[in-house]
Order: C-alpha cells, then sequence, then structure tokens
C-alpha cells in the first residue's frame, strides 16, 4: 500500500514537471546535445553531417580570427565585470540613503535597462559621432585636442562598447545589490558606530561581508552575460571598424548563419560553452574558500 | 490497469496523432487538377513586384493558383535556409543575393532550369550567366539592377556645374563633386553609402581581373577605388564615412531631401524615389541617372557596372505534378508579360526588349531623356561577386577591410595585405 502510494505521488509529481520539462527538453537541452555532435562535423544545414572529429578543434587552434574574436570577448569581459560591479554597487550605496526623490533616482538608473537595445545603439552612436557628435563637441569645449574617434576608431570603439553597456546594465545590478543591502541587520551598524568604527570601516567590515551572497551572484551573472555579449556589439559597432570589436557570439553568427558552416560555429560555441563553465567553476570554488 | 485509464491512454493517443497530422501539409490527391503553387517574397507591403507577379500570371493561367509566402527581408537567406532544410519551403522562391546562390545550388536546393531559359530574350540569356553552373542554369531573373549615377538637375544648376554627359571618368566624377560640395544647401558634392560594395562592387566589376582576383584572395585591385574614396571624403566633396555610420545616415534621405547633388546607387532606388517623391517623404525636384563612371574612355560606348540578376529558382524538393506549372511561371517573369508588368512599376527587368524599356520610360515621373534612356539600354552589368562557395567568406573579410579603411583605423595597402592574409587562414593558399 505505502509502495503504491510513494509511486502515485511520485507520478503525480512528475505530471505537474512534465509539461515544463517537454518544452525544455524540446527547445534547449535537444538543440544543446545536437550542438555538441555538430561541432565534429562539417554540417553545412543541407544534407549529411560527416563526421571530421577533431578537425574543426584543430581548424581553430590555427585561425586567427577566432584568436582576435576570443582576446575581444576577453577585454570586453576583464573591463565591463568590475567597471560595472563596482559603479552599480557605489550607486545603490548612494541611493540607499534617505536622500530627497531618491525613489526617481533609483527610477532613472533603471531606465537604460528597459530600453530597447537598437535605441540605444542609434543614440549613442549619435552621441559619439567624431564630428558633429556631442560627446566630441563638448570634449573640444574644455579644450581636448584631437578627441577620439569612438565608435568610428579601431582603438576606441571596444572602449566605446564597455562604456554603453556599463550604462545599460547599471541600473540593473544596482538594483540587486540595493536588495541586499535591505537584508544587513541596523544593529550591526550600530554595533560598529559603538565600537567607534568609520564611516570606512563600517563599509568594509559590515557592508561588504554583509553584501557577500549577493556580490558572488552578480559577479556570475555578469561575467557569463559579458562572456556572451552579442547583441550590443552587433547593432552597435557590428564587430567593427575591421575585426575591432568582433566577440565570439558573433563570431559563432557570422559563421553559421552567414557562411554556412554550422560545424565549425558549433565548435566555437562548445569553446564558448567550456570558457563559461571554467569562469562560474572557478568563482564557486573562490566563494567556498572565502565563506569557509 | 484498469479500463478508465485505458480509455484515457487511448484518447491521448488519438488526440496526438490528430495533432501530428494537422502539422502535415501534403498534396490533397488529385493528378490532373488545378495546381496550386507557393512563391517566397520579402516585405510584400512596400515590395509590389510578388503578388503583382503572381497575379499576372493567374490571369492568364486559370489552373493554376499562385500564393506569395513571405518572408523578413532582412533575414531572407536564414529563413529561407531553415526552411528549405526542414522541407518546407516554398516551390518556387527567388535568389535575393547573388552571393549566397552558390549555397543553394551546392547544397542541391535548385532544380535545373535550362529549358527555360532557352526560349526567353537574349537579355534575360546573359543575365542568367552568373546562375549557370557546368553548362546548366539554375535560376531565372526577373529583374536586373545595376549601380547609376543618380543627379539632382536643381542642384547642379545652382552650382552651375555641367551635367554629366554620358562621358565621365572616375576623375571627372570626383572633379565634379570637389565644385557640387560649394552647392547652396549641400552637405558634399557627393554621397557613397557605407556598404562595402559601394567601393569594392566598382572595382570587382570593373578591374580587368577583379572577378578573379577576388577568388584567389589578391585584394591590391581594390586600392585606386579605396584611395579615391578616401581622398573625396578627406576634401570635404563626399559625406564622411564615420558621420554616416554613427548617424545611421539613409541614401533616401541624403539624395531624396536634396542633402546632396549625386549619388551612386542600385537601380532599385528609381521605385523608391518615385514613390517617395509621390508620397512625400522625397521633395520634388528634377533628377536624372547617368551611366557610372568609367576608369577611362575604352568603356563610354557600353559603361561597365555592378549589380546583379535577381531571379527565382524551382525548389529541389518540389512535387512532380508542380513541375510545369513553375517553369511556366518562371518563363512568364521573364516574358514580355511578366517584365513589361515590371516596368510599369518603376523596377528593371532583366528583359530589356525595346517592349520592355518603352513601358519602363513611360512611367510618370520618370526622367525620359536621351542620358536616361541609352544608361538603360546600353548598360553592361558584371555581378557584384564572383559566385562561389568561398564568396561568403571572402565578403565577410572584404568588409572588416572597408570598416577598417573607411574609418580611417587602417591605411588602404595595411587593410588589404590583412584581408589576403585573413584570406589565407580562412581559406588557405
Amino acid at each position: 500500500m505505502a509502495a503504491s502510494l510513494r509511486r502515485r505521488n511520485a507520478l503525480i509529481g512528475l505530471s505537474f514537471v512534465l509539461p515544463n520539462f517537454l518544452g525544455f527538453a524540446l527547445l534547449t537541452l535537444v538543440p544543446v546535445l545536437a550542438l555538441f555532435y555538430l561541432s565534429f562535423t562539417n554540417w553545412n544545414v543541407f544534407g549529411q553531417a560527416d563526421w571530421t572529429g577533431l578537425a574543426n578543434l584543430r581548424r581553430l587552434a590555427g585561425d586567427r580570427s577566432f584568436w582576435t574574436a576570443l582576446r575581444n570577448t576577453l577585454y570586453f569581459t576583464g573591463v565591463h565585470v568590475p567597471v560595472t560591479l563596482v559603479l552599480s554597487l557605489a550607486l545603490a550605496l548612494l541611493l540607499n540613503t534617505r536622500l530627497r526623490g531618491v525613489r526617481f533616482f533609483r527610477t532613472a538608473a533603471f531606465f537604460p535597462y528597459i530600453t530597447s537595445i537598437v535605441a540605444i545603439a542609434a543614440v549613442w552612436n549619435m552621441m559619439f559621432s567624431p564630428e558633429t557628435g556631442p560627446v566630441n563637441q563638448l570634449l573640444g569645449a574644455v579644450g581636448v585636442a584631437g578627441p577620439p574617434g569612438w565608435t568610428n576608431s579601431r582603438d576606441w570603439s571596444m572602449p566605446s562598447v564597455i562604456i554603453v553597456g556599463v550604462w545599460r546594465d547599471l541600473g540593473f545590478y544596482m538594483l540587486l545589490f540595493l536588495a541586499g543591502l535591505q537584508t544587513i541587520p541596523r544593529d550591526l551598524y550600530e554595533a560598529a558606530t559603538i565600537d567607534g568604527a568609520g564611516a570606512w570601516q563600517r563599509f568594509r567590515h559590515v557592508t561588504l561581508p554583509g553584501l557577500r551572497p549577493t556580490t558572488f551572484f552578480v559577479t556570475v551573472v555578469l561575467t557569463i552575460g559579458s562572456l556572451k555579449v552579442f547583441d550590443l556589439i552587433l547593432v552597435l559597432t557590428n564587430g567593427g571598424p575591421g575585426q575591432s570589436t568582433l566577440v565570439l557570439s558573433q563570431y559563432i553568427y557570422q559563421k553559421g548563419f552567414v557562411q554556412n558552416q554550422f560545424g565549425y560555429a558549433s565548435a566555437v560555441s562548445v569553446v564558448l560553452f567550456g570558457i563559461c563553465i571554467a569562469v562560474t567553476l572557478v568563482q564557486f570554488l573562490v566563494n567556498r574558500r572565502r565563506s569557509a | 490497469m484498469d479500463r478508465s485509464r485505458l480509455t484515457r491512454i487511448a484518447s491521448l493517443a488519438v488526440v496526438a496523432a490528430l495533432a501530428l497530422t494537422g502539422c502535415s501539409s501534403g498534396d490533397s490527391g488529385d493528378e490532373s487538377g488545378p495546381v496550386t503553387l507557393t512563391v517566397g517574397g520579402w516585405s510584400l507591403a512596400t515590395t509590389p513586384e510578388f503578388e503583382l507577379l503572381a497575379e499576372g500570371f493567374q490571369k492568364s493561367h486559370p489552373d493554376v493558383k499562385v500564393e506569395v509566402k513571405e518572408y523578413d527581408a532582412a533575414n531572407y537567406d536564414t529563413q529561407m535556409t531553415a526552411d528549405l532544410s526542414a522541407g518546407s519551403a516554398p516551390d518556387v522562391y527567388p535568389i535575393k543575393c547573388l552571393c549566397t546562390f552558390a549555397t543553394y545550388q551546392g547544397g542541391g536546393q535548385l532544380l535545373d532550369v535550362s529549358d527555360v531559359t532557352g526560349g526567353l530574350d537574349e537579355t534575360v540569356k546573359s543575365a542568367a550567366a552568373p546562375y549557370t553552373v557546368d553548362g546548366a542554369t539554375y535560376a531565372v531573373p526577373y529583374r536586373e539592377d545595376g549601380w547609376f549615377l543618380y543627379y539632382d538637375r536643381d542642384m547642379f544648376e545652382a552650382a552651375k556645374v555641367d551635367e554629366p554627359d554620358g562621358s565621365w571618368t572616375w576623375d571627372d566624377y570626383a572633379a565634379a563633386a570637389g565644385e557640387l560640395a560649394k552647392a547652396p544647401g549641400a552637405d558634399a558634392g557627393t554621397y557613397t553609402h557605407t556598404w562595402a560594395s559601394a567601393v569594392q562592387g566598382f572595382a570587382n566589376a570593373q578591374t580587368a581581373d577583379g572577378q578573379a582576383d577576388f577568388l584567389a584572395g589578391d585584394f591590391a585591385y581594390l586600392q585606386p577605388y579605396y584611395e579615391r574614396a578616401l581622398e573625396l571624403q578627406k576634401s570635404k566633396a563626399a559625406v564622411d564615412y564615420g558621420t554616416a555610420t554613427t548617424n545611421t545616415l539613409t541614401y533616401q534621405g541624403e539624395f531624396g531631401t536634396q542633402k546632396v547633388p549625386m549619388m551612386l546607387m542600385g537601380s532599385w532606388y528609381i521605385a523608391t524615389l518615385l514613390a517617395q517623391q509621390e508620397s512625400g517623404d522625397a521633395e520634388t525636384f528634377d533628377w536624372g541617372f547617368a551611366p557610372a563612371p568609367q576608369i577611362d574612355a575604352s568603356t563610354l560606348s557600353s559603361p561597365v557596372t555592378f549589380g546583379g540578376p535577381t531571379g527565382m529558382g524551382i525548389n529541389a524538393g518540389i512535387s512532380d505534378r508542380k513541375v510545369d506549372a513553375a517553369k511556366e511561371f518562371l518563363a512568364y517573369i521573364s516574358g514580355d508579360e511578366g517584365s513589361t508588368a515590371l516596368a510599369e512599376i518603376g523596377i528593371t527587368p532583366a528583359n530589356t526588349s525595346d517592349a520592355v524599356a518603352e513601358a519602363f520610360f513611360a512611367v510618370e515621373g520618370m526622367p525620359d531623356d536621351e542620358l536616361a534612356k541609352s544608361t538603360f539600354s546600353t548598360r553592361v552589368i558584371r555581378p557584384e561577386v564572383p559566385v562561389s562557395a568561398n564568396t561568403p567568406t571572402i565578403t565577410t573579410l572584404l568588409n572588416d577591410a572597408h570598416t577598417a579603411i573607411m574609418s580611417g583605423s587602417s591605411d588602404v595597402p595595411a587593410a588589404l595585405e590583412a584581408a589576403k592574409q585573413e584570406y589565407a587562414n580562412q581559406i588557405g593558399g
């Protein structure tokens, strides 16, 4: 009787999960598994996928465009993650005070995150216009000679993309930090003040440790998001000038959907997947050691 | 297992089976009855040609019903590739860009239609050349667009500069652009759109070995064309590339609202400009079109420009009983009847026989001076890019070179050398 009841409960449980799992399996799991298989083939959409073993990986090792895309992806992630992290924390601390109109500023800071990326790119591109854009006109007005070409220059295109990326993401991560700040008990601050701790010491010894779970979550999500950045770059610079902002996701898109080399594109995807997994694992390990 | 559970399972199976059969379309039996032909198209609201051809064909073939299946213009090739791969593509589909023809043909997705082209006008046969592989033709061109020089007569007159007379070389063009930059209200003397083809297409078509060098990965032939483009923007005779990209300038806005007196653009712009002048999106002014500038005087009698056919091919997976109707449809769109219908809405058909040309220049608002007429009839259109399995890859790496050069991020020889190395890296050799 007990066994049949358990089985019945299990069946009921499964029936609740099933619709969602079916959708997940059909739309996510199967394509992902297919991706791993395809990365060892030369599939070009039409006809058969011929097994080519490690040929795609060998080709990757000698593919300069792939290395350029990888370098650019790491450049973007390496700057975008820390800058967004620090600025969104600073903004959260600022907007966690009893400032006049604080709700308005919180909403304003969140706005870019819910604005269409295409509109963001169009407006920022105009602001960055080398000759007629407000950014360079402002720089000229304060006496900067030879201001940068921003999205129209090979050296400045990546910083431009990062600036827009940080500006867009700031509000969202600020909101997460704000939520984290609410969970730190007030009496900890009072106790620290009584013990003679200054503002900086309170921040360093109360706020930062209290925010650790939030910081960890934000870092992981931000890093993965940065590693697979695509839409922002596609609409802002389309990878140019030259290959100066070509990132891995875009390279995958180019190889797959423009050049129909789906086997090779799958191999690049697997590499990007591996990098994301590796970076996340390292972050988990570091976090566990710190909290131990 | 009790009976009620059995019934439940059985009814689930029936629902599933019904759902599955509902998904598959299948042809409905009858061998000799009326045929429904599906034809691919894009942006039907702004691209009237597909429904125009479908309606015209149905009138003369009452036993065939033509349904146009709409695709997104920007993602046409991606969507069509997916549909072909899934077996749900239309019976007849357009080859939107010559650059992807090899993908479809090489992938075995197109039927041999040589017997259709055999019976068509000579002008269609020559336009079909890029669709011919090993003696067999795989698509039939219904329109053929080449790049012309558009000019604003009012602005030329205001700047007191002589209008193009069909004898312009690139040097004449550059000199005129320099003078026109001073025209009242002009942003610059001419506008070069931001596409790589706006520079590279002319080099590919007009340089003696352009097409061969393109495929061989030897890109030095592009150098003079880039140096001229840079010189024009440096002297402010042409709109700056950085300004055009960062402000997302449109060529329709630049020429149509009289910001520039000259522009090189494909012949599809004729129909657009006529429509925009009608709707008020473009200003009303006197304009004309002339042949693209040439390298020297040797090609002036039959000026060489770049462009390409837009053709339709038959899906290799079409059911046998529809093949004849599909071939008749292809013969119609490139024949005198279909081509005249296209010409009447300002489209440049691949068929440029006298009857078609007459219909084209009878369109209201169309410039009908001798220069425009000879530009239409004496054009020699060479492919924008040669057809090969490597074309999509080469186009990508030359696009990188284009953005690097035009933005001033790299000098011309260095960018072309980088493209050559990238060719070796991606394709080998």
